[in-house]
């Protein structure tokens, strides 16, 4: 961001709630495009997104949108569309109408229109009608989008936005937020699934036991995460002579055979691994029954990263 | 505000909210029916001390408010709609003034209409006396109004606080301790019903009229700013 004027900063935020920090000492900035915080769950995302949105007080350090502190500061909101991780709706609202208040308390000048246009957005024009207690959790979360954005705001910050979403939502979903920001917004989003931030953020923010653990371009993140060790499990037709064959790659450091007869590989690079092992097994007529990471959860990967 | 306000309304006028507010409201109009019906019809004073004082301004009435005010704010803090709100451009007295403009609009029929009732009733079509009981208790619902919808925004015990407010401070202490009969918003509505209607109240009054005017304004202003200034400096969940 160094060279423009960020849309988001994050100046040495911490937040604790009496002797238990959720947020500690996170400094970042953020300008237009879509970047995602992730992190597992309880690492302080949703803390410190609600200090960016103003819904919650900073124990120490700043929040500022656009050069103005933003909490406290209804002038702002305007500006701002938020999407909390909490689903609860107006239940006796019909969408259209939840839309429509939204719109009304946000000043947005041409309701009608406004309305009409995020609902078509969400894709939702047929159900507006529906009382929202009536509606699955993906048309919840959807209307709830609708509202958020139907004030075009400049910035969208948005908790587990796809939480509910079947996958034909999450494509269209997707394809909307990458619209938003292709016209200039400024979305975060946050996830505790790594999939989910790969396929639409641009920039990773990872917040692991409330501390920024890495900030960059998501390729960047990956590629380290890639280099770190790996355990694979390995079920085969002749573990024993696979053993012997897979610990001349250089990108295996260390291969264990269990009692049931699986290898575990400790890999230093496993994307060269993903490559050599079905090659080498072809090589040596071996079957491979199962390939399977050990320690994919996001938890193991932030641990690493944490440790670096 | 209007959004507000109807949002508000939709929100306060649930079945059963509904239900018990009709039967609390209809508790002082039956029992001063009974009591004028009664072999041994009461003095004006045992009449003024039980139903009007004890009954409908210390304790219908903040029981009726309690159960809508309370919950203006604190059914949006409970479920987590509050953001919808505060995440707004709006002044954030344009958020409280509907809450409470829509607790009074709910809360305020069955109460001013069980005011007028009861008075009706117990001062056999007396104008003066049915006006300002139903003033005295319409002030006394603009106070209580204003504390608990600020009540509804500091605790999410609200409703068992104010419970505990009703029945030790208002139907108590208030009774009993000199002191604290100047903090008793019952002792208020009870000293403007005796400044509108001076021939009545004057055994339950134990505050002068202006002071009860003074202080009905300032505090219906006080909690008004307080739940501003909480809206402002909360952390909205």
């Amino acid at each position: 961001m160094s060279g423009t004027n960020p849309v988001v900063r994050v100046d040495g935020v911490s937040r604790w709630f009496g002797s238990v920090v959720a947020v500690s000492d996170v400094s970042f900035e953020i300008g237009p495009g879509i970047t995602g915080l992730l992190g597992p769950n309880g690492a302080g995302k949703t803390t410190l997104l609600r200090m960016m949105t103003g819904l919650a007080d900073v124990s120490d350090g700043s929040v500022t949108l656009f050069g103005q502190p933003v909490r406290d500061n209804p002038a702002l909101y305007g500006r701002l569309g938020v999407m909390s991780e909490h689903e609860t709706v107006y239940s006796f609202m019909r969408g259209r109408d939840f839309v429509r208040m939204m719109a009304r308390i946000r000043g947005v000048p041409d309701l009608d229109r406004a309305v009409e246009k995020a609902i078509a957005q969400v894709d939702l024009t047929e159900a507006a009608d529906k009382r929202m207690g009536t509606y699955s959790r993906g048309m919840r979360q959807r209307m709830r989008l609708a509202a958020t954005i139907v004030h075009d705001p400049d910035v969208l910050i948005l908790d587990e936005p796809l939480n509910g979403a079947d996958p034909r939502q999450r494509v269209h979903f997707q394809n909307l937020l990458r619209r938003l920001a292709g016209d200039g917004r400024t979305i975060i989003i946050s996830s505790h699934i790594l999939e989910e931030v790969e396929q639409l953020a641009e920039t990773v923010l990872l917040i692991i036991n409330g501390k920024l653990a890495a900030s960059g371009g998501f390729r960047a993140i990956r590629a380290a995460l890639d280099k770190r060790p790996y355990h694979v499990r390995v079920i085969a037709t002749e573990p024993r002579r696979l053993a012997g064959h897979i610990m001349q790659l250089g990108s295996v450091d260390a291969v264990n055979v269990d009692p049931d007869g699986a290898l575990v590989v400790l890999s230093n690079n496993v994307r060269d691994l993903q490559v050599e092992l079905p090659r080498l097994a072809q090589q040596a007529s071996i079957g491979l029954r199962r390939v399977e990471p050990l320690d994919d959860s996001l938890e193991s990967v932030f641990g690493y990263l944490v440790e670096r | 505000m209007g959004s507000l306000f109807r949002l508000t309304l939709h929100q306060l006028t649930g079945k059963w909210r509904l239900i018990i507010m009709t039967v609390l409201a209809s508790l002082p109009v039956v029992f001063a029916w009974l009591i004028v019906r009664g072999t041994r019809a009461p003095f004006v004073d045992e009449f003024e001390a039980i139903v009007l004082s004890t009954m409908l301004a210390g304790s219908i009435a903040p029981l009726i408010i309690v159960a809508i005010g309370s919950v203006a704010f604190g059914n949006e803090v409970e479920d987590r709609t509050l953001a919808n709100l505060t995440l707004s451009p709006l002044p954030r007295w344009q958020i409280v003034l509907p809450k409470v403009l829509g607790t009074l609009a709910v809360a305020g029929p069955f109460i001013l209409g069980s005011a007028f009732a009861t008075g009706f009733i117990a001062f056999n079509r007396d104008a003066t006396a049915v006006a300002a009981v139903t003033a005295g208790i319409g002030v006394g619902l603009l106070m209580y109004t204003s504390f608990f919808v600020w009540l509804g925004l500091v605790t999410k015990q609200a409703i068992g606080v104010g419970l505990l407010y009703i029945v030790l401070w208002e139907g108590f202490f208030s009774g009993f301790v000199e002191g604290i009969r100047f903090l008793s918003i019952r002792q208020y509505s009870l000293a403007l019903m005796n400044g509108f209607d001076p021939r009545r109240f004057a055994s339950e009054a134990h505050v002068d009229f202006t002071a009860a005017v003074i202080v009905a304004v300032t505090v219906c202003t006080v909690f008004f700013v307080l739940s501003t200034r909480r809206l402002r400096t909360m952390d909205v969940p």
